[in-house]
């Protein structure tokens, strides 16, 4: 038995974060991750053989430009792409509207449906993008100990004053304006052509039990829109799949002497009387450490392996009001051949397509979630991540990875099974072949993953990606619950730096930079 | 003179499941509500034969709207040892104990008794729902927790004759049943469970039984009984014979934290007097960190008994012309108590004690001034207008005879 | 005509906002003239004989929010303010019922009837709540201050409002965060577990909002109706006694004895500005009167965008009023009974009757009917929160006979296709059969009835698209934005004209709130 002083559970981008940071100021750093290899949610994976996928994600919205200078990522061979086309949207009748990186083009585009709505495009962009940039510094802090916050908490919060000297205080009106509206809302004030519409109300649902009809959705729009430079700014590939994200960090945490071992799941987190001990794994093996700190979602890490009888009731009763609902699901399809999108020369393929025609097709799949079924005309995201790395099928074949929208973890009389899953596909397939005619043909193999089976395969509770929803209620101050918001937890010695945490979900690694920063204050 | 009982009026409250002979006992047909229930003040006009009952004879009292609730499991001990401030873990297979319990900050929620009833088998009672407490405490752990205030009904059998009714009705003797301990026996083959408990600090048992004998349980008791003075009784008395006992109540004398608004309503059991039920050596329970806390840093208020003098008491009457002014029944009005024209506590009920001859209260008091023997001025109306006596912080119980605890040589 | 030619103040509107603001104004010595539109005063409280015998509340219906300052500096009782408490709230199922009585025990103990936590946590959430309203209250009574440019006062009620939330426990402050954001339904669903309980609490959260017991920021206009339960007076909903019109005629009667004037059947055409400055209004008949300053007590929309030119506003003002949401989602059906309807659930006569009733035995219940008007239709089995007035005011309906009044939801202002006549019935037989399932003999016993939709809300009463909050009481259309940033201070971009409506801060509701800070602000600048 060896003595570490930080132990790190789970080895997704927030836990090698926190540990690269940790091992580079001298901490002796053990992860321990429950699967044999790292990257949580940033994993890739062969889901069928020959055919390689990223399993969650296979875009990055963002990297906490603080983590990539602190630990130099590039030189450990982390290498983003961001396409020219940032994403299309698809509608009916084979129109789309195709998002560059190139204002002007997107412009262009949105030209061929409305004059109007091109005219504002660039404005509603950096409208988007100036409020972004207030939660940009906001995602940087520490959320202050509300309501109560001491002087030394309020002059943490200074570097908000850099924006606010920017835009005035009418940028953070504006801010709280956006921030608690729904979908249709904001997209009145700007644009007309039902397309456009549908495709940014997009944004806010993602990864949403809710649909763009509930308050809020204007937060979570915001929140995928940090460090970006404009809306829909936000799609970077990581060469070689989302792991290799996970797999530098890696390498970046062993350089500076952490230790990682993979396989090796925490049974629980141990406790005296005077706080956190240590841990101890499913195979029996106590190990002590000084610190312990959990990639988990809130409710794993206490409610699982900190124990019930551990906690204090209130502590408890906020642990089991926070919402999880995860009602997003992966399929993954090995292909034949590349699939022909309506309307999509081979080269605008290398992007993020979404298919949705009105936000009321949105709406109508979100109320599946109210009634604890399938939606059965799902809303759907998709990539062809062969397009960036060809080594992820064999040569002329393809992998079309989808994120589905609405398939919820809680069901009403029925449950997840492979019946279900099979519903599922159809459901997903029909989809597609709205735009991608004949879509079935060219189905080799179908892997699909639940919320069910993110919960049990990844230990996300709920199979919730954000390991919490992305609401107004459980935001910074907030998040996870109101007592453990500054990543130390009621329970001494014991921290959280998963997305569970301020400011919540997506392969950014900034919990894991802000929860470092206040394991080492001490 | 009796007029025949001619009630018949409907009621919107719960109705013991004595109510059937209660109601007719009732010559005064005065009720007061009690968790929900009709429940008798006292049963005569003046409740003053039923006072000395308790203390002389032997008193019957329907305690059925106590709430109670049965843990049974293999964790059913963890769980009541996490929840209440005493050692469940050397509670006896037929003990019972007396423990508040608190909330995480150390405040307490509510007390009553604990009584083991087997290996993995508990009743609690208390005085207002506790069941979704328990039950939100008990996750992961192995317990089933039921609610068992309607499916069993109980008798409270209070005073110096009631082992001997007891002895009449049951097969078994109760004469080696020590003080805070329980046994099964029968009264005509009838199951009922007796434990020595009550809230009268008095001689005393309490009988649990099914619902469907409760009126059987009953006309077994007051026939066995009539030679030695049973008396069915209600609150009034009882709520004096509980301040001479020194015992608390709910609502009356404190606030649970769960209903508490404001911090300053709240009390941890060292500021009710029941530092001695917190057993601090016990592994993690809810609320022990605060506690260890208070007992290191001291308690704000305590609580204790007073004796408001009689000869300034008699003085303010005597200066307005008439006899000392003494309360009929027990008060719960809250009542200031001075140090020097400084409000230093309130007393939070009272009686004249008809056994004892003195003027009581119960009172929370700044622990500086709650020394035994401290001297404070108790706040009096006489004629209209507030006058301040003397009163004196004394121990409690006010009476405490030996009887309580013995057993028979 | 009026009597005299220029007056120190006018105001637009004679519903009880308007009515209480001129009631302040005239209380502070100035003379000030009422204008209404319609031949009653009360706006959306008014009390109409709409069947020979049979009075109603046609549109609002029940107080609770009513200011208690306001009733007591008004002297409202002394002009026919007469309360009277709606004792409970009936639940009708299908086989079952849940009523909440104002008796503590009885409530505990038919709540314990379904579900035993749910018991215990209702004795916590009540006061829990009431905690909250405290906390909120001060918010409220502030008058909202200017974030963009912003002054002293601002500053220092900007201050004081901080103060204030740095004084709450975490807990208050935990629970406001939460019923700022959340849905109802969310909020309900940590405290409570018997879906009937839960929905019929969640529809507070909805009544006079377009959003459903799961859409995020219900837990707030839940909290804006729990305030009626506070102010001293627990369980303060209450029916005024000849109608919620009688309230306005209190105030109006009040406003008379400190000297305004009050002209029904005058409609406001324009309000007349002159080098940026309101001067006076213009009638619809020709009529002109000129004052000092002129009040609003109309919605953002009619206030700015019908009374003035946009011309004269500033083009940033135009388009916030404009993106103001106002979104009617209710109508009305008020019906006069030969007899008292029947409910199986709890037949025959009996203190079930002396409260409101409330259509909402599950939250699929109201999702569903939110989720047809969503898209476009009135509900096919809507949401109602059912009063007997007849029951607890004889006077309102023929010895014998009876007047009920049903709130209905939803009913979308923009239905597809549009309302006419036939869709009109077509809602009113929605509403009826609803109630049929609950009380079978209420087909035989309707002597008339009268269906209000949004559409005839808005062409009756004035209130755009319907809306009886004049503005949907959303987390961006509050305090300091409502109804737009920097004019949330009852003072408007034109000087001299204000606004008092239920569109301003705190929002709407009998409240009296709006029109008493509105008269208090210009009382301040005067």
């Amino acid at each position: 038995m060896s003595n570490y002083d930080v132990i790190v559970i789970g080895a997704g981008i927030n836990g090698l974060a926190t540990a690269s940071i940790l091992s580079k100021a001298g901490k002796r750093t053990l992860v321990l991750e429950s699967r044999d290899t790292v990257g949580g949610m940033a994993s890739s994976m062969e889901f069928t053989p020959g055919y390689k996928c990223n399993v969650f994600n296979d875009t990055i919205k963002w990297i906490d430009p603080r983590i990539e200078k602190l630990l130099d990522l590039k030189s450990k061979g982390l290498e983003l792409e961001q396409p020219e086309i940032l994403r299309i949207a698809l509608g009916e009748n084979k129109e789309h509207i195709a998002f560059h990186k190139e204002n002007s083009k997107t412009v262009d585009s949105i030209a061929k449906f409305s004059e109007s709505d091109a005219k504002k495009w660039k404005d509603f962009s950096s409208y988007i993008s100036k409020l972004s940039h207030f939660l940009e510094k906001l995602y940087g802090l520490t959320p202050p100990g509300l309501p109560n916050a001491g002087i030394k908490e309020i002059l943490g919060m200074r570097s908000m004053f850099g924006p606010i000297r920017k835009h005035g205080t009418r940028g953070i009106v504006d801010l709280l304006r956006v921030a608690p509206m729904m979908m249709p809302e904001l997209v009145d004030e700007w644009f007309e052509t039902e397309l456009l519409r549908t495709s940014v109300a997009s944004s806010g649902i993602h990864h949403l039990s809710f649909g763009p009809f509930a308050a809020g959705t204007g937060y979570n729009l915001l929140h995928q829109h940090v460090h970006a430079n404009g809306v829909f700014h936000n799609a970077q590939f990581v060469k070689g799949g989302t792991e290799k994200f996970a797999i530098a960090l890696k390498d970046c945490a062993e350089s500076y002497g952490a230790e990682i071992q993979t396989s090796k799941k925490v049974q629980s987190i141990d406790t005296d009387e005077h706080g956190c001990i240590g841990v101890t794994l499913e195979n029996g093996e106590q190990i002590i450490a000084k610190q312990i700190v959990s990639g988990l979602d809130p409710n794993n890490t206490f409610i699982n392996l900190v124990g019930p009888s551990n906690l204090t009731p209130d502590f408890k009763t906020q642990l089991n009001n926070i919402r999880y609902r995860g009602s997003t699901a992966r399929i993954h399809f090995a292909l034949k051949s590349l699939p022909k999108i309506d309307g999509i020369s081979k080269d605008q393929m290398k992007t993020v397509f979404s298919i949705s025609s009105s936000i009321e097709y949105l709406e109508r799949a979100s109320d599946a979630v109210k009634y604890g079924r399938l939606a059965d005309n799902p809303y759907v995201e998709f990539v062809l991540p062969t397009l960036f790395n060809s080594d992820f099928a064999p040569s002329g074949e393809h992998v079309l990875s989808a994120t589905v929208q609405y398939a919820p973890y809680h069901l009403r009389d029925t449950e997840w099974s492979d019946q279900l899953k099979d519903q599922l596909k159809t459901n997903v397939i029909d989809t597609l072949e709205k735009v991608i005619p004949s879509f079935r043909s060219i189905v080799k193999e179908t892997s699909i993953i639940s919320p069910l089976d993110m919960e049990r395969e990844f230990g996300i509770t709920e199979g919730n990606l954000n390991h919490g929803e992305m609401t107004l209620d459980q935001f910074m101050f907030m998040r996870p619950t109101i007592s453990c918001s500054q990543y130390k937890t009621p329970i001494n010695n014991l921290y959280l730096c998963g997305p569970g945490t301020h400011p919540g979900g997506g392969l950014h690694g900034t919990n894991g930079f802000n929860a470092a920063r206040e394991i080492l204050k001490g | 003179m009796f007029y025949e009982n001619k009630f018949t009026a409907n009621t919107q409250l719960k109705l013991s499941p004595f109510f059937e002979r209660t109601s007719k006992l009732n010559e005064s047909q005065e009720w007061r509500r009690w968790a929900g229930y009709l429940a008798a003040t006292s049963y005569e006009l003046t409740h003053e034969n039923e006072y000395f009952a308790i203390r002389t004879k032997a008193a019957l009292l329907d305690i059925s709207p106590l709430k109670k609730y049965i843990i049974e499991g293999p964790d059913s001990q963890i769980l009541l040892d996490r929840l209440v401030t005493r050692n469940i873990a050397i509670c006896k297979v037929g003990q019972v104990m007396y423990t508040p319990w608190c909330d995480e900050h150390g405040k307490v929620i509510d007390d009553g008794t604990v009584q083991r009833l087997s290996e993995n088998k508990f009743r609690i009672t208390s005085a207002e729902p506790n069941l979704e407490w328990i039950e939100s405490n008990s996750t992961g752990m192995d317990v089933i927790i039921k609610d068992d205030s309607f499916s069993t009904a109980a008798l409270a059998l209070q005073g110096p004759n009631s082992r001997a009714i007891l002895n009449s009705a049951s097969p078994k003797s109760l004469d080696n049943l020590k003080f805070f301990w329980m046994m099964d026996t029968t009264f005509e083959n009838i199951p009922v469970t007796i434990s020595r408990t009550g809230y009268t600090g008095d001689l005393g048992y309490e009988i649990w039984m099914d619902p469907n004998d409760a009126l059987s349980v009953w006309d077994i008791l007051i026939d066995k009984g009539k030679t030695f003075g049973i008396t069915p009784t209600g609150l009034h008395a009882l709520d004096i014979a509980r301040i001479e006992a020194g015992l608390i109540l709910l609502d009356v004398d404190y606030i649970s934290t769960r209903h508490a608004l404001i911090e300053s309503r709240k009390s941890s059991p060292y500021e009710l007097g029941l530092g001695w039920a917190v057993k601090l050596k016990k592994r993690n329970f809810i609320g022990k960190a605060p506690l260890l806390e208070e007992l290191d840093n001291g308690s704000g208020w305590s609580f204790v008994g007073i004796e408001i003098e009689w000869p300034g008491f008699e003085k303010h009457y005597r200066d307005a012309g008439l006899a000392p002014g003494l309360p009929s029944t027990a008060w719960r009005t809250s009542t200031p108590l001075y140090n020097n024209n400084e409000q230093v506590g309130y007393a939070t009920s009272g009686t004249w004690s008809p056994l004892l001859k003195r003027y009581i209260a119960l009172a929370h008091i700044k622990s500086k001034y709650a020394k035994e023997g401290s001297e404070l001025m108790f706040e009096l109306k006489v004629e209209h207008f507030r006058r301040l006596t003397k009163a004196t912080v004394v121990k409690t119980p006010f009476f405490d005879p030996e009887r309580k605890r013995s057993c028979p040589k | 005509m009026s009597k005299i030619k220029k007056y120190d103040a006018i105001v637009i509107g004679g519903g009880h906002n308007g009515l209480t603001a001129a009631a302040y104004l005239g209380r502070a010595g100035k003379k000030v003239l009422v204008l209404e539109r319609r031949h009653v005063l009360g706006g959306a409280a008014v009390t109409e004989e709409v069947f020979p015998g049979f009075k109603f509340s046609v549109c609002s219906y029940v107080v609770s929010l009513m200011k208690s300052n306001v009733m007591r500096e008004l002297m409202l009782p002394k002009f026919g303010l007469e309360l009277l408490p709606l004792e409970s709230t009936l639940t009708p199922l299908e086989n079952d019922y849940l009523i909440r009585t104002a008796d503590s025990d009885q409530t505990y103990r038919e709540i314990a009837r379904h579900s035993k936590k749910d018991a215990e946590n209702y004795m916590r959430f009540g006061p829990a709540m009431g905690q909250i309203g405290m906390a909120v209250r001060p918010i409220l009574e502030t008058i909202a201050p200017n974030p963009i440019r912003p002054s002293i006062s601002d500053i220092s009620a900007t201050k004081k409002i901080l103060d204030h939330v740095k004084s709450l426990t975490s807990k208050q402050f935990e629970y406001l965060t939460k019923l700022m954001t959340m849905s109802s339904a969310d909020f309900l669903d940590e405290w409570f577990e018997y879906e009937p309980l839960k929905a019929t609490m969640s529809a507070s959260g909805i009544i006079g909002t377009f959003m459903g017991p799961r859409s995020p920021g219900s837990a707030y206009v839940m909290l804006h109706h729990y305030m009626g339960d506070i102010d001293g007076a627990f369980r303060a909903w209450g029916f005024q006694r000849g109608g919620t019109g009688a309230v306005s005629m209190a105030i109006a009667r009040s406003a008379e004895h400190f000297g305004v004037d009050i002209m029904t059947e005058a409609s406001v055409e324009k309000v007349i500005v002159k080098n940026g400055r309101a001067v006076g209004v213009a009638l619809e008949n020709g009529d002109e009167y000129n004052s000092n300053i002129v009040i609003s007590g109309l919605d953002p929309k009619l206030t700015f965008l019908k009374m003035l030119d946009e011309p004269d506003l500033p083009s940033d003002f135009v388009s916030a009023i404009k993106n103001f949401r106002i979104r009617g989602s209710s109508g009305k059906v008020n019906l006069a009974l030969d007899a008292l309807p029947n409910f199986t659930c709890l037949p025959g006569d009996g203190h079930h009757l002396r409260g409101a009733i409330s259509i909402s035995p599950s939250y699929d219940h109201l999702e569903k009917a939110y989720d047809d008007a969503k898209y476009g239709n009135f509900s096919e089995s809507p949401f109602m929160d059912i009063i007997l007035p007849s029951v607890l005011d004889p006077d309102m309906a023929p010895p014998g006979k009876h007047v009920m009044s049903c709130f209905v939801q939803y009913a979308p202002y923009d239905l597809n296709g549009g309302w006419n006549d036939q869709k009109r019935e077509a809602f009113g037989d929605a509403v009826i059969n609803t109630i049929a399932r609950y009380a079978p003999n209420i087909k035989d016993i309707i002597l008339h009835r009268q269906v209000l939709t949004p559409a005839d809300l808005e062409s009756t009463f004035g209130l755009t698209e319907g809306n009886i909050f004049h503005g949907e009481l959303t987390l961006q259309q509050l305090f300091s934005l409502r109804p737009a940033v920097k004019w949330a201070d009852y003072t408007t971009p034109i000087k001299n004209y204000f606004q008092c409506g239920s569109g301003t801060h705190p929002g709407g509701g009998i409240t009296g709130s709006p029109g008493e800070m509105a008269a208090k602000k210009i009382l301040g600048t005067w």
